[in-house]
């Protein structure tokens, strides 16, 4: 238990050691997300529901910042103890090949949920959002940094470099959370055919529909697919992390 | 039971990358307590055999078996008997201090932050590291990232050291401290496997020692019995007068020519002695002696030159 302590902290601490580099932008992303599109457009995008625009995006930009934060940090840190080399220290002491899975995947979860809340709180700074489901809130934090920190696990261990983790952000990620409704609901974009059929077929819709509900209890969606939906991938890829580390796969030779 | 005092046994150990035979068939068996010397020219499969105890390197066939466990099914328990500095100075540099790199490594081998900390600060002082404690791996010396590497192999005081090219790059004084070092760890029970281009700290420090080219076991035995059979002793003395035609030497393969008497093969004292004794017996006078053991060198470069041809 020491080990994977050791190894989950020192996970944490690359992270937090850079905290301006690393805190800093989801609070200012954040803030500016919520100037341009909350205050400044807002108004002329008029109320979704009941909510304000601003209350409406918020829920969605939350889950953007967990989503990524949750990937990048095991991404990084795999693929940077591979190519340094210091991966060794792991894989030549006691640890087993789960705790060192887990540990590095707990870590990124840590920094989703850390994040997460962050910008919950600079939300609260500008606006109110009325917690609608508070406890189903935490399960989708844990479930959906759980599903993003496994998936950055195994892109760690799959990239030969550091643009490998950027091309999954750009071209995977990206698009995903973009055309998930993380600003738009589907009452806004009916009749626009290609993106219609884009979130719709997009399980990133009902992740963050889920999670909206559980923020301020209206949904587009049916927050228990979106549950299982994340569910699923969290364990699943937290499974295939394992299985990766299990095998050795590009850490040992 | 003669399986349970064998620390380290390569068994058919094969290890084959894509387009290169790194280890071929290894079988060799390293007792407890032994200090061992793995040689070989580069690229002759001693990093290979070494990484795979280490869990970085998984065996195309064959097992390592450490103290009766199996190195790859038993990788934990295996992990816990056996330090290893590799041969690459690598560190996990991007963000721990010095002593960092140590208490974190501690801690992974499941020793507890207090006890953690002791040892490494008494490592640290240990290896001169006290000064740079808090220093970053970029500001260390070449010497200096050895030393940590080799603390670090010691956090958690294990049974089996292998220690993959300790000396290479130190100076005199360092080279001297880790062989002081490996001598002490080794008399108090420790298995020592070492590995080194430096023929003369093999032969000074190891037991016994394995040459490998090519990913083959070419010879293993104690230094001293490697360098006899080789029959490369040589000695020559100078004759001050002329020696008569029938010195009586008989089984010895000597020359005489332009007033030198020449000895050569497998010498030991008292075929010195005899000749000289036949020389005084002759009233023959001496103006000089060189003599010259075969070093492991030769027999090295013999064996594995032989072996390239
Ligand atoms: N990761 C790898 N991929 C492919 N080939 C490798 C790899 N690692 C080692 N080799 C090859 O395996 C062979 C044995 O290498 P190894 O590092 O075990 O040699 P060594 O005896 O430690 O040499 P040196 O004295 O130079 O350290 C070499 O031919 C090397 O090129
Ligand atoms: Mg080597």
């Amino acid at each position: 238990m020491i080990g994977f302590y050791t190894l989950w902290k020192r996970e944490m601490v690359r992270y937090l050691k850079g905290s301006l580099d690393t805190i800093a932008p989801p609070i200012i992303s954040t803030i500016l997300f919520i100037f341009v599109f909350g205050l400044a457009l807002g108004s002329r995008l008029g109320a979704v529901g009941e909510f304000p625009y601003i209350q409406f995006m918020l829920p969605g930009v939350m889950m953007m910042s967990v989503i990524m934060n949750s990937f990048y940090n095991p991404a990084y840190s795999v693929f940077q103890s591979r190519w340094q080399g210091n991966i060794a220290d792991f894989l030549a002491s006691p640890l087993s090949y789960s705790q060192m899975a887990v540990a590095t995947i707990l870590a990124g979860m840590c920094r989703g949920m850390i994040v997460g809340l962050i910008v919950l709180g600079a939300a609260f700074a500008f606006t109110s959002l009325p917690l609608a489901h508070p406890g189903l809130m935490a399960l989708y934090l844990v479930l959906v940094s759980l599903a993003f920190a496994s998936f950055g696990c195994i892109v760690g261990l799959w990239t030969k470099g550091w643009d490998g983790v950027n091309a999954v952000s750009i071209f995977l990620l990206d698009p995903l959370v973009m055309l998930g409704g993380v600003f738009y609901s589907l009452e806004m974009i009916r009749g626009v055919p290609i993106l219609e059929v884009l979130t719709q077929i997009n399980p990133f819709t009902y992740i963050t529909g889920g999670f909206r509900y559980s923020l301020l209890g209206i949904a587009d969606t049916d927050p228990f697919v979106g549950l299982g939906i994340t569910a699923m991938l969290g364990v699943g890829l937290l499974l295939a992390s394992i299985a990766l580390f299990w095998r050795g796969y590009h850490l040992k030779h | 039971m003669k399986a349970e005092r064998i620390a380290i046994s390569f068994q058919h150990l094969h290890k084959v990358y894509p387009n290169v035979l790194a280890v071929k068939d290894l079988t060799l068996d390293i007792q407890q307590g032994e200090f061992f010397g793995l040689l070989g020219p580069n690229g002759a499969g001693k990093t290979t055999s070494i990484q795979v105890i280490a869990g970085l390197v998984k065996p195309t066939s064959g097992q390592v078996i450490v103290n009766g466990l199996d190195a790859v099914r038993d990788y934990r328990r295996v992990h816990r008997m056996v330090g290893v500095m590799p041969q690459e100075e690598v560190l996990d540099s991007w963000f721990l201090s010095v002593r960092e790199i140590l208490v974190y490594n501690a801690g992974y081998f499941g020793i507890p932050a207090r006890e953690a900390g002791r040892r490494a600060d008494e490592l640290l002082e240990r290896f001169d590291l006290g000064e740079k404690r808090s220093a970053k791996v970029s500001e260390l010396s070449g010497g200096m990232k050895r030393r940590l590497l080799l603390a670090k192999a010691l956090i958690h005081n294990p049974e089996i050291l292998i220690l993959d090219e300790p000396t290479a790059g130190a100076d005199v004084a360092l080279r001297r401290q880790i062989w002081q070092l490996m001598s002490e760890l080794n008399a108090q029970g420790k298995t020592i496997l070492l590995t080194t281009h430096y023929l003369e700290e093999a032969e000074r420090l190891c037991e016994r020692v394995a040459i490998l080219d090519r990913g083959e076991l070419l010879a293993v035995g104690p230094p001293a019995e490697l360098t006899r059979s080789s029959h490369r002793d040589f000695v020559e003395i100078e004759l001050a007068s002329s020696a008569p035609r029938d010195l009586k030497l008989p089984g010895l393969n000597y020359t005489v020519e332009n007033g030198k008497l020449r000895l050569a093969g497998t010498l030991e004292d008292e075929h010195v002695l005899e000749v000289l004794n036949a020389l005084a017996r002759e009233g023959v006078k001496i103006s000089a002696i060189h003599a010259e053991r075969a070093r492991l060198e030769d027999v090295f470069l013999e064996i594995t030159q032989g072996f390239r041809k």
